[in-house]
């Protein structure tokens, strides 16, 4: 019994606590400042209400490691199949908020469901790959996988959640990944976003990575047939992206992705442009040390939009600095990388996948998110996993990492299962 | 196992590689590029405010406060981040009606992040009403300056001159010294000389401002705050109740007068007639106003004390006499004889108003005798005339610490003058009517008073100035102004005492009722003709008491007659104000008063040098 306890692992659990700890300190900073009393009454109990969910965290994964490894497995299954139904639930019944409409009420709780179908979706692609016999991978079992993020995903993409749903189409070559997809296909796979994303940014950027991309792909495989595919998955997306900026979208949508490639430029700065500018001000002028907690004078003034939630960046970024900000990014590599070492550890097909979904699934929300903050990529509304205010979205990333600690803690229960 | 090792390794790469764009990314916006996004976030978070310290006051030489300041409240809006639907709210707190806040908003609304001021000089109460509002007032925010607040009687506005907003020419020769548009900057007299005494360093507040434009904090609890330094304070040379009581001596007349210790140069009382109201330039000046000012028939902007030049008529007279004695022209004991009149010409060009017999140089100067002094002035060059009137400071621009637009100089003819005026030729005839203050020659009041101190002191010229001193307000430090020293003139101290005695006998004898009950005086009357009207202007000089003088006054009241009736009255009465504090009434003196208020400076009927 003594023994097993000392598999909990402080490492990431020192992260993850950290990670929550700074997420509650930036909102404390932005709805607590010396300027509190002129914010806006909705984001007034922010940091209140936060701490409670945090609260509510700690004891589930106080709960969760109580719980048996095979719970989980067993669990998989219908905790898809609920998450399923919640997004039709909230499809049809469930309250808009910014636009989407993927949050459910009950009561005084409001529980924004696609962040939940993250959880179940790992867990459900998890089980799938960790019921088959290891080392195949044929199309027809890629295809179940596909399938089973994409029916949480189109969901997500029906109630106008668009952000949401990108990070479950970003699931599938992670997934695909360590369900041991070959290199080369995968390769394949990601290169038409980063050519789109070059498309977006920089024409010669683009067609340059569209031509190294198709020589180092012939150079690795010398197979005309993977040469001819990549040409066309990346100098393809590159036409699209030209032919959809300039005929396709109309000049709203265009803009609002152009819009962070110079956020300050006159078109786009009183548009969405505008919440970048402000970000990018915030951030940047935190120079190396910041300006101190409770002392950006973005924040406490509150230019940076929605800067308690999906521009939580800037708060740190603005008031602790170039420091501050890589020691997060420092936690995250920690946490990130800690998970897939304890995936790895316990040997076990599903741990494997739960810990490298819930890595996978935070590194997209990371990308993004700071992306976004720092006018790398356009605004797309998803949170900082940990960090930013929302309840949904801190109880679903919380709920992954609980679940891989707690099977790390009993990663000797899976070999009286294992093969 | 390899190949999961393998695929570890990689996503960690990945994770690494995903990070490490971000560090990069961050590193160019916070490192890199800092000073940009510093600068821009500054520019909308964080506002400056100018913190002026208070204006100099304002002391009379008896250490009573003239001039100090009061605080003055202004709403401003800041368009961008001002709701109309709060117009209504607003206009019920300041009262005003709506359509003057709409109008204004409309106004300020081309430049929307422009602050700019909606409504100056709100009351404390109005001010106290939106600030319990604020919070449905964004994009309104106030500021505190500061207003000039008169204390005395005493208006004095040629000499104090006033205060007002920095005008863009003026900003853009001072931008050097710290000056930013919006500080008040003094305008004439007193505030334009010694403003950057009295200015003191501005301070500055620095606030955040959120993006409702609404301030919501201290920036850095204050710490970069640097607080405002107060002027110096201003101890003026002035009397406050002579002032006052002069001003109200020059009802319905034109005219200026100053009055100085002549010891010292120090300026007792400088009034200008007519003036206007300084407090007018306290507020939000109407433009109707101002254009009234600027273009009344009477000239309210000019300073007759530093800019009117006018004959000096028989005032001039002790100073020809000097000039007489100190050349040997004549003896203390010669006299001349009038007939009433100076026989060149044939005794109807150069006329005398009274057959006065034979004349020394002392009855000369009491009875005020032209044809003596047509007669000095036909025996004397007319170079030895330049020489002493301008060492004794005429022809020259007077020192005086107040700032005018222009301070006259006057004009002390010599030949190369004459012969560039009369290229033809002209004779010693030409040159007589200097003899009696008439002609080409032209003085200023400054003029006059430091000739006067320098007969009544026994030879100093002094420097006129209103300022002894100035006073940190907070150290106590007490500085002195740059004063030209005062001069010591190479005259004979018997000829003086000649003139003085002569100067003793106009009001002891001849202008008795200039005379002031128990204190022996020196005065001289004068009439000079002028180009503004038919009527002379009045002209008068006078000091007491003559053994140790202690004032000097100079006084001229334009077109309204003798020197005797109008201008006296005013310098007697004066110096009596001075001396004793109050006037002695005796039937005569009840009566001179009465007369003297009852005369007035006729109009204006030609054009004037002052155009």
């Amino acid at each position: 019994m003594r023994k097993k306890y000392l598999n909990l692992d402080p490492i990431s659990l020192f992260a993850w606590l950290a990670l929550v700890g700074t997420g509650l300190l930036a909102i404390y900073s932005a709805t607590h400042g010396p300027s509190a009393e002129y914010i806006d009454s909705a984001e007034a109990g922010n940091f209140e209400s936060q701490l409670v969910w945090f609260g509510i965290c700690v004891f589930g994964l106080v709960v969760a490691l109580l719980l048996p490894v095979r719970f989980f497995q067993s669990m998989a299954f219908p905790v898809y199949g609920l998450t399923i139904l919640l997004l039709v639930v909230a499809l049809l019944f469930g309250r808009e908020i910014n636009g989407a409409k993927s949050w459910l009420f009950f009561g005084p709780m409001s529980l924004q469901v696609s962040e939940v179908a993250k959880v179940g979706t790992v867990l459900a692609v998890a089980q799938v790959v960790g019921m088959r016999r290891p080392k195949t991978m044929d199309l027809r079992f890629a295809f179940i996988l596909l399938g089973i993020i994409l029916l949480p995903a189109s969901l997500i993409v029906l109630q106008n959640d668009t952000g949401t749903a990108l990070v479950f189409f970003g699931l599938i070559p992670i997934v695909l990944f360590w369900s041991g997809l070959d290199m080369n296909l995968l390769l394949l796979m990601i290169s038409p976003a980063v050519a789109g994303y070059f498309a977006v940014v920089s024409m010669p950027v683009a067609i340059l990575f569209c031509v190294a991309f198709v020589g180092f792909m012939w150079w690795k495989t010398r197979d005309k047939r993977i040469g001819v595919v990549s040409a066309i998955m990346t100098g393809g997306v590159v036409a699209l992206a030209n032919v959809a900026l300039t005929l396709v979208l109309s000049d709203y949508q265009v803009q609002r992705i152009l819009s962070f490639t110079d956020p300050g430029a006159e078109q786009f700065r009183s548009n969405v442009g505008f919440h970048q500018v402000n970000s990018m001000a915030a951030i940047g002028s935190g120079g190396w040390t910041g300006k101190g907690f409770l002392q950006g004078t973005q924040t406490q003034g509150g230019y940076v939009f929605e800067q308690s939630t999906d521009f939580i960046f800037s708060v740190i970024g603005e008031e602790s600095g170039f420091f501050g900000s890589l020691l997060v990014l420092i936690l995250f590599a920690v946490l990130l990388v800690r998970l897939l070492q304890l995936g790895a550890n316990i040997k076990h097909p599903f741990a494997v996948l739960v810990a490298a979904g819930a890595s996978g699934i935070y590194l997209i929300h990371i990308f993004i998110n700071i992306g976004m903050a720092t006018s790398l990529l356009p605004v797309i509304g998803i949170p900082l996993p940990f960090i930013s205010y929302g309840g949904s979205a801190l109880l679903a990333n919380s709920a992954l990492f609980a679940i891989v600690l707690s099977m790390h803690l009993k990663k000797d229960d899976f070999s009286i299962y294992g093969y | 196992m390899d190949e999961s090792r393998s695929r570890l390794r990689i996503f960690i790469a990945l994770i690494a590689v995903v990070l490490g764009i971000l560090a990069l990314r961050l590193g160019k916006l916070q490192i890199v590029e800092r000073s940009d996004h510093t600068g821009k976030s500054a520019a909308n978070a964080v506002r400056e405010w100018r913190v002026q310290p208070p204006r100099g006051r304002f002391y009379d030489r008896n250490g009573v406060l003239m001039v100090d300041n009061e605080p003055r409240y202004s709403l401003f809006v800041t368009p961008r981040y001002f709701d109309r639907e709060t117009i209504p709210l607003l206009a019920r707190l300041v009262r005003l009606p709506d359509s003057l806040i709409t109008q204004r908003f409309e106004a300020a609304a081309k430049h929307p992040f422009q602050r700019t001021i909606l409504q100056g000089d709100v009351t404390f109460e109005e001010l106290s009403r939106v600030l319990e509002q604020r919070h449905n007032l964004p994009g309104i925010d106030y500021e505190i300056t500061q207003k000039r607040r008169y204390l005395t009687d005493a208006r004095m506005t040629h000499a104090l001159g006033y205060v007002r907003e920095i005008s863009d020419g003026t900003l853009q020769a001072f931008r050097d010294q710290g000056y930013v548009r919006g500080d008040p900057f003094g305008q004439g007299g007193l505030e334009r000389q010694y403003e950057q005494s009295v200015r003191g360093v501005p301070g500055s507040d620095f606030k955040m401002i959120n993006i409702k434009g609404q301030v919501v904090a201290e920036y850095l609890d204050g710490r970069e705050d640097r607080p405002a330094s107060n002027g110096l304070d201003l101890n003026l040379s002035i009397d406050a109740d002579l002032q006052a009581y002069a001003e109200s001596l020059f009802v319905g007349k034109r005219g200026g007068v100053i009055a100085i210790d002549p010891n010292t140069g120090e300026v007792l009382a400088m009034h200008s007639a007519p003036d206007f109201d300084l407090e007018l330039f306290t507020h939000r000046l109407d433009p109707q106003v101002w254009d009234s000012i600027q273009t009344h028939v009477d000239k309210p902007l000019f300073n007759r004390v530093t800019q009117s030049q006018f004959m000096p008529g028989s005032t001039f007279k002790p100073l020809i006499a000097m000039l007489a004695l100190s050349t040997g022209t004549i003896d203390e004991n010669d006299t001349v004889f009038c007939g009433g009149g100076h026989p060149l010409g044939g005794g109807n060009f150069y006329k005398c108003l009274a057959k006065h017999g034979n004349l020394t140089v002392e009855e000369a100067v009491m009875h005020s005798c032209n044809t003596f002094f047509f007669e000095m002035m036909r025996r004397i060059d007319v170079n030895s005339l330049n020489r002493m009137a301008t060492a004794f400071g005429f022809g020259n621009k007077p020192f005086l610490d107040i700032a005018a637009s222009e301070v006259a100089t006057g004009n002390v003819p010599d030949s190369v003058y004459y012969n560039r005026l009369f290229p033809r030729g002209w004779t010693q005839g030409t040159v007589m009517n200097l003899g009696v203050g008439q002609g080409e020659g032209e003085v200023t009041l400054i003029q006059l008073v430091r000739y006067l101190s320098v007969i009544a002191n026994g030879g100093t010229l002094v420097t006129p100035h209103l300022v002894r001193s100035m006073t940190d307000p907070i150290t106590g430090e007490e500085t002195f102004p740059d004063v030209p020293p005062t001069t010591k003139l190479d005259l004979n101290e018997t000829y003086l005492k000649i003139i003085r005695e002569g100067m003793r006998r106009v009001t002891a004898e001849k202008s008795y009722w200039l005379d002031i009950p128990g204190i022996p005086s020196m005065a001289k009357t004068g009439s000079a003709q002028n180009t503004r009207s038919d009527e002379d202007d009045s002209v008068f000089i006078m000091a007491a008491p003559i053994e140790n003088p202690q004032i000097a006054v100079a006084v001229l009241v334009e077109n309204s007659g003798w020197g005797s009736t109008s201008a006296g009255p005013i310098g007697s009465f004066m110096i009596e104000r001075y001396l004793k504090g109050h006037i002695e009434w005796t039937p005569l003196r009840r009566s001179i008063l009465q007369q003297m208020l009852n005369t007035r400076s006729a109009p204006l009927t030609q054009r004037t040098n002052l155009d």
